[in-house]
Order: C-alpha cells, then sequence, then structure tokens
C-alpha cells in the first residue's frame, strides 16, 4: 500500500441516546489504512457503524477511544479538513444559491481565494455534467443533479481526501457510470476516495479495497479480488441447451441451473468440467462462452450479516 | 476574513431568497412612509406657525420652538423605535444557528477547515450586520426625513442607534445559544422575546423583591435583574440619550454604566457558552 492518507487506529465510539438508557456502541475498536491514490469501500448494514466512522474523521462527532488521522494530521485538527472534501449522504446544499453561488461560498470556506474559485468552477461543472446549470438555483436541480453539484461541492478545493457517502444516490445508470470514472480519475491523480454505500455493486465496481464493518468491528477486509472469491461453479453458453442436455449434464452429478439464456454448472472439478463440455459436443452442440462464476460482494456480504444472524440466534437458544 | 464574508453572502442571499430580507425591510419602509406622511408641520420664516401630527393640531398656545417639538417628538419615537427594530432583528436572524444543524447542511459546513467557534462567531457576525443594516435604514430614513420637513438636525437621534444595536447583539447572542442547544427557530424566537420582556418586568425588582415574603425570594429576584438583559434601562437610555439635557435629571439617570455593562456581559456569555456548546456537540 502507498503512504497511508487515512490511519484508524482501535477507534471506538459509545453513546447514550438518552440519559437513562445504556451505553450504546457504534465502533468497537476499528482498525484500517487507506493508502494515497486508493479507492477504497465502507460496507457494512444500516446501524454497522460506517457514517459514524466518517463522522469520526470529519470531527463531526468524536471518539471515545483509539485515534483517527487524515494526511497525517489528527482529526480534532480542523486543518486536516482542507484537505478533505466531504460529501454527506441527504445532503442539503442551500437551496437558495445558484451551483455557482454555493461552489463559491464553499470553496472560500475551504480558504480559496476568489480568482482561483472562478477558474475551477466551470471546469468542476463540466466534470460533473452540470456546466449548464451553473447559474441556475438548486432548488430547481433533480436529486442526480444535486448529488452531481454535492460532488462539486466536495472537490472544489482540490482536497487530497474524498469521503463519500452514497455518492450515487438518485442518479441515473449512465451517470453512475460517469461518477465512476470521475472516482477513477481522482484516484489516478493521487486521490484517495473513501466510499461509504449500500450499492454493493457499485463498490464492487468502483474500489480496489473494502472493509466490512457489522456491530461496530470490522468483519472482513480486504481487496474485492480476495473477497469475491472464486467457486466451483462455471457459466455455459451453449448452441443447445435443451433439458436432455441437462438431465444428461446431471446424471455426472453436477449442479446444473438455468436462468437468462445461460446455464450455471456446478462441478467437482476441472476434469469434471471437461466432461460436460464432451457431452456438449457429442450433442452437437457448440460452445460460445465458459467462465468461472465469482461470489458477488453482495454474496460476501449477505453470508457476513447471516452468520452473525445465525451465531446471535445460538446464542439466544443457548440463553 | 474569507469565512466571515462567505457566511455574511451567504446569509444575505438566504434572506433575499426566503424574502426575510424583502419582508424586514418593507415592514420599515411602510413604517417611514407612515411616519412621513403623519407629520405635517406648517412653518413661517424659519418658525412653527402649526403643527399636525397623525392629522392631530398640535396646540401651540405656548409658542413651543421648532427644535423643542422636533426633539419631543424624536425621543417619543425613539422608544417606539427600539421597539420594532429589536422585535423585527430577532425575527429576522434567530433562524441562523438552527437552520445551519440541520441534518444534511450542518456536515457540509463543518467538513471545512473552519473551527467551530470561528464558523458560529461568522454567522453572528452575518446577522448583526442583517440587523444593524436596518437599525441605521429605519432610523436614517426617519433622522432624514425630520431633518427634510424640519430643518433640524439632532444627531443624537441617528447614536441613539447604537444602544438600539447593542441589545439587538446581546438578544442575538441568546438566540444563538439557544439555537445551538435546541435547534429549533421557534424555541429561540420565543426564549428571546421571552427574556426581552422578563427584563422589562425586572425594572420593578425592588418593588417585586419587597413584596415577596421570603429573603431568598428577594435575593433571586435582585440576582435574575443583574444577570439578564436590563431590556426596561436600556429602553429609557435611548430616550434620555436622543432627548439630553432638555430632559428631567430622573431620566437622565438612565445613562449611568451600570445597565449597559451587565447587558453586554450577559450577551458576552451567551455567546461564549454558545461557542462552547457548538465545539462539544456532536452531529
Amino acid at each position: 500500500m502507498t503512504t497511508p492518507l487515512i490511519e484508524v487506529s482501535g477507534l471506538r465510539k459509545q453513546y447514550k441516546s438518552s440519559f437513562r438508557k445504556p451505553l450504546i456502541t457504534a465502533l468497537d475498536g476499528i482498525d484500517f489504512q487507506v493508502g494515497e491514490g486508493e479507492l477504497f469501500g465502507l460496507l457494512g448494514p444500516n446501524g454497522a457503524g460506517k457514517t459514524t466512522t466518517v463522522k469520526i474523521l470529519l470531527g463531526l462527532t468524536h471518539a471515545t477511544a483509539g485515534h483517527a488521522t487524515v494526511c497525517g494530521l489528527p482529526v480534532r485538527n480542523p486543518e486536516s479538513r482542507r484537505r478533505v472534501g466531504y460529501l454527506p449522504e441527504g445532503h442539503k446544499i442551500p437551496n437558495y444559491l445558484t451551483a455557482r453561488q454555493a461552489l463559491s461560498i464553499f470553496g472560500r470556506m475551504s480558504g480559496m481565494d476568489s480568482a482561483t474559485i472562478a477558474k475551477r468552477i466551470p471546469l468542476l461543472l463540466d466534470r460533473v455534467r452540470m456546466g449548464q446549470w451553473a447559474d441556475v438555483r438548486i432548488k430547481k436541480f433533480s436529486k442526480g443533479m444535486t448529488q452531481r453539484l454535492g460532488l462539486a461541492c466536495a472537490m472544489i478545493h482540490a482536497p487530497q481526501v474524498l469521503l463519500l457517502d452514497e455518492p450515487t444516490d438518485g442518479v441515473d445508470p449512465v451517470g453512475r457510470r460517469e461518477i465512476r470514472d470521475l472516482l477513477r480519475e481522482e484516484a489516478q491523480g493521487g486521490t484517495t476516495v473513501l466510499l461509504n454505500s449500500h450499492l454493493l455493486s457499485e463498490i464492487e465496481l468502483t474500489c480496489d479495497r473494502v472493509a466490512v464493518l457489522r456491530n461496530g468491528k470490522v468483519a472482513a477486509f480486504g481487496s474485492v479480488e480476495e473477497l469475491t472469491r472464486q467457486t466451483a461453479s462455471y457459466k455455459m453458453v451453449a448452441t443447445v441447451m435443451d433439458e436432455s442436455l441437462i438431465a444428461t449434464f446431471r446424471e455426472t452429478g453436477a449442479g446444473v441451473e438455468r436462468s437468462n439464456g445461460h446455464m450455471v454448472l456446478a462441478v467437482k472439478d476441472v476434469e469434471h468440467l471437461n466432461a460436460l463440455v464432451d457431452r456438449l459436443r457429442a450433442r452437437g452442440g457448440m460452445l460460445s462462452e465458459l467462465t468461472p462464476v465469482r461470489s458477488t460482494l453482495e454474496d460476501v456480504f449477505v453470508d457476513l450479516i447471516r452468520a452473525d444472524q445465525v451465531a446471535g440466534s445460538s446464542v439466544g437458544a443457548h440463553e | 476574513m474569507k469565512v466571515i464574508a462567505a457566511n455574511i453572502e451567504d446569509v444575505m442571499r438566504e434572506a433575499a431568497a426566503r424574502w426575510t430580507l424583502i419582508a424586514y425591510f418593507l415592514l420599515s419602509t411602510l413604517f417611514i412612509i407612515i411616519f412621513a406622511s403623519a407629520i405635517n408641520l406648517d412653518i413661517v420664516d424659519g418658525a412653527l406657525a402649526g403643527a399636525k401630527l397623525f392629522g392631530k393640531e398640535v396646540d401651540m398656545r405656548d409658542s413651543i420652538s421648532i427644535e423643542k417639538l422636533v426633539l419631543g417628538f424624536e425621543t417619543g419615537f425613539s422608544v417606539f423605535l427600539y421597539f420594532i427594530c429589536t422585535f423585527l432583528a430577532i425575527f429576522a436572524t434567530a433562524h441562523l444557528v438552527p437552520r445551519m444543524q440541520e441534518k444534511g447542511t450542518v456536515d457540509l459546513y463543518l467538513a471545512r477547515p473552519v473551527s467551530r467557534v470561528r464558523l458560529l462567531l461568522s454567522r453572528y457576525v452575518a446577522g448583526l450586520i442583517l440587523a444593524g443594516s436596518n437599525v441605521i435604514y429605519l432610523m436614517g430614513s426617519i433622522w432624514l426625513i425630520v431633518a427634510w420637513k424640519t430643518g433640524v438636525m439632532n444627531p443624537r437621534f441617528l447614536l441613539a442607534g447604537s444602544i438600539i444595536f447593542l441589545v439587538i447583539a446581546v438578544l442575538l447572542a441568546f438566540a444563538f445559544l439557544v439555537g445551538v442547544v435546541t435547534s429549533s427557530t421557534a424555541v429561540s424566537i420565543m426564549t428571546t422575546y421571552g427574556i426581552f420582556f422578563f427584563g422589562l418586568m425586572l425594572a420593578t425588582h425592588e418593588r417585586i423583591a419587597a413584596a415577596v415574603s421570603e429573603e431568598w425570594q428577594a435575593w433571586l429576584i435582585e440576582g435574575m435583574y443583574w444577570v439578564f438583559p436590563k431590556s426596561a434601562e436600556l429602553g429609557q437610555a435611548v430616550v434620555a440619550f436622543v432627548g439630553g439635557e432638555q430632559l428631567p435629571a430622573q431620566v437622565l439617570e438612565a445613562l449611568s454604566p451600570a445597565p449597559f455593562i451587565s447587558t453586554a456581559a450577559f450577551g458576552a456569555v451567551c455567546l461564549i457558552l454558545a461557542s462552547w456548546l457548538f465545539t462539544k456537540k456532536e452531529f
């Protein structure tokens, strides 16, 4: 990993929802580091501690124990935020402003001078495909447009670190791809991006590494490649995929499922797979696609959450 | 400076977009128009021959000089302006903190490299500029109308605006404190008006303290009197300042430093407390 720009160590956060209620542990000693130019995803079910982590990194809330630094500066130091751009979930950029005015105000609040802001605004609005909306009041914007503007506000002061909470929320598929491309460009330019999203496919398509939080702890950590491990299943597309072929495959002990014009084959090993291909060819079929099936990030996520629920219910049964 | 400028722009644009600024100045303009049309003076060769106020003939039997009439009128009207300016200012600015603390908005402000104290104080300054510009507009316009209609220029009337501004600054500090704690515009406005009226009632603290049965109650009344803003005394100070030496000595006593110092101290404590709580607050 390159120089870490975000370092979180033993981070713990406890709070009371009301005076008489017991302490709630939102974070229970989490550790992770995110390097320069890395696209990092933070996943977890609701209440897992994702937003609390991001809020601690921004100094919006304070950790009970442990420490966190951004660009080498403790998060309690306001200077650390000079290098951070933040897009909160469900943000409300004052809707009485135009896009240009909002960027100008937030730019100056980030310590930029007016001349630099004036030069940067059109470039940034073009990057988020909002160039022609610069002088329109935000209250006229759709949700997707507001989200793009939020991204521009987060990037106005050219931060080294971008903390993004559901950046593609409300954005159409084309826009989502554009945002993904934009984030990749930023990362290639050396910006560290921490993405907090429920859209697991987004994270899978965008991020290099992910941390899955569960009950305030890091339940899984690693590269997307490591987490979405290869399984013993293969996707097959062939010219013949009738019931008799499927029956022939099943005779060998293979698991066969048909879906959307392809078959998913569960085999014992490579020899078993080749035996199925031989059977296909013997029936005059032509193979047009054969690819190994990997588990998706969603599978990993669901497995982790289910494991937790099973553990929880077995503890409950013992009690 | 950039942060303060950005906050002032933000506050002014919000006030303009939400009609606050327009309503604020429209109401003030309405008072000015009513005032301008209410005074009808008949001046012959520099001397006052007759005068009508709100359509009523002013009794001129005592051959009152125009200077005295203007002074008397400005003195009386300054009380009215004291209440109008203060009420409009709180109504127009009490939302500044609660609206900033709204979920989804506060994150955008706090994620900037600005300390929370600086952010809060920048908004306070922005609020004071908004309120102060209205005080200048109201008092300045009325002063100009009087000067134009009578040729009498009483600079003390203009300067009395600074006492009104002090009261607004103190009440806004209290509104900010309530705003930080409750995040509610309605509560901020209600409690700020409440404390203003409470200050008026406490002007009779000696009589109230004498009437209570327990000694600790008398101490409490006296304590509250010295803690809370002296709305009544500062209102009297406005009158005394405008009227000057022409007023009786007991009215001029209102210009003693004690009410000013204790009221300013209340505002300063509110602002310090608001800043401290805002720094500690978790969002």
